[in-house]
């Protein structure tokens, strides 16, 4: 009977993620000025383009991915966020991205199964 | 000797007969509900930000406060989940915001709710994710 296996292939790896978030938040929306029109069209291909790379990893997780893309105004914002799981196995992470015209902030939470 | 097998026999039904009355039990899986989750993240906002103007001094123990009541709350509830709460909160000074959010999980068992708020002088959107545990 051989044991499944634990410990790097299965524990939620933040750096992993954070890079593949990066990659998506670019890849969307890259040096563009904020546009009203299309900002739904963007945050939509963030999560989704998160998501599908997350799945790619092929870990037994579920995953919440979470964007918020904030045109530079001078508005304030705060965010916060506070999670009921198991320490040992569940993991989130967060990245901030900015550009002249907004903000993005991209989060990711993982529970595994 | 006859008798004797004949009560084990009767005595084996029995047995077998409450394995299958209590099998429903553990393969029950409760559902979202995402009225009763939003009933209680809409009180906690009321409680901490109800009727006071944005503060930027203030802002950030704002958020952590609803995030811990809201979490509080939906543990109470006692069901077999567990939680993930987001909140922001932005002042009003005509800026644009968009949130959006993707989840993989079991859409039968699994779920999420988002709550909008807004006073005077800021917006407030809170959103709690639910993942049900596997017994």
């Amino acid at each position: 009977m051989e044991d499944y296996q634990t410990g790097e292939e299965t524990a939620f790896v933040v750096d992993e993620v954070s890079t593949i978030v990066k990659e998506a938040v670019e890849g969307a929306i890259g040096e563009n000025s904020y546009q009203q029109s299309r900002v739904k069209q963007w945050t939509n291909n963030v999560v989704e383009q998160c998501l599908s790379q997350l799945n790619k990893l092929g870990k037994p997780f579920k995953y919440i991915v979470t964007c918020i893309i904030m045109q530079k105004n001078g508005a304030g914002l705060q965010t916060a966020c506070s999670c009921f799981w198991d320490n040992t196995t569940d993991g989130s992470c967060t990245v901030r991205w900015e550009n002249k015209s907004m903000y993005c902030i991209v989060s990711v939470f993982g529970l595994a199964i | 000797m006859i008798l004797t097998t004949e009560t084990l026999e009767s005595n084996k039904r029995f047995e077998r007969s409450c394995y299958l009355n209590l099998l429903p039990l553990f393969f029950i899986q409760v559902a979202f509900n995402p009225d009763e989750a939003s009933n209680a993240v809409k009180e906690c906002i009321e409680g901490v930000i109800g009727g006071v103007d944005y503060s930027q001094n203030k802002v950030n123990q704002w958020t952590a406060t609803i995030v811990e009541h809201s979490l509080t709350q939906l543990v109470k509830q006692g069901k077999p989940f567990k939680y993930i709460v987001n909140c922001a909160v932005m002042q009003k000074s005509g800026a644009g915001l968009h949130t959006a959010n993707s989840c993989y999980w079991d859409t039968t068992t699994d779920g999420s709710c988002t709550v909008r708020w807004e006073n005077r002088t800021m917006y407030c959107v809170v959103s709690v994710f639910a993942v049900a545990i596997t017994l």
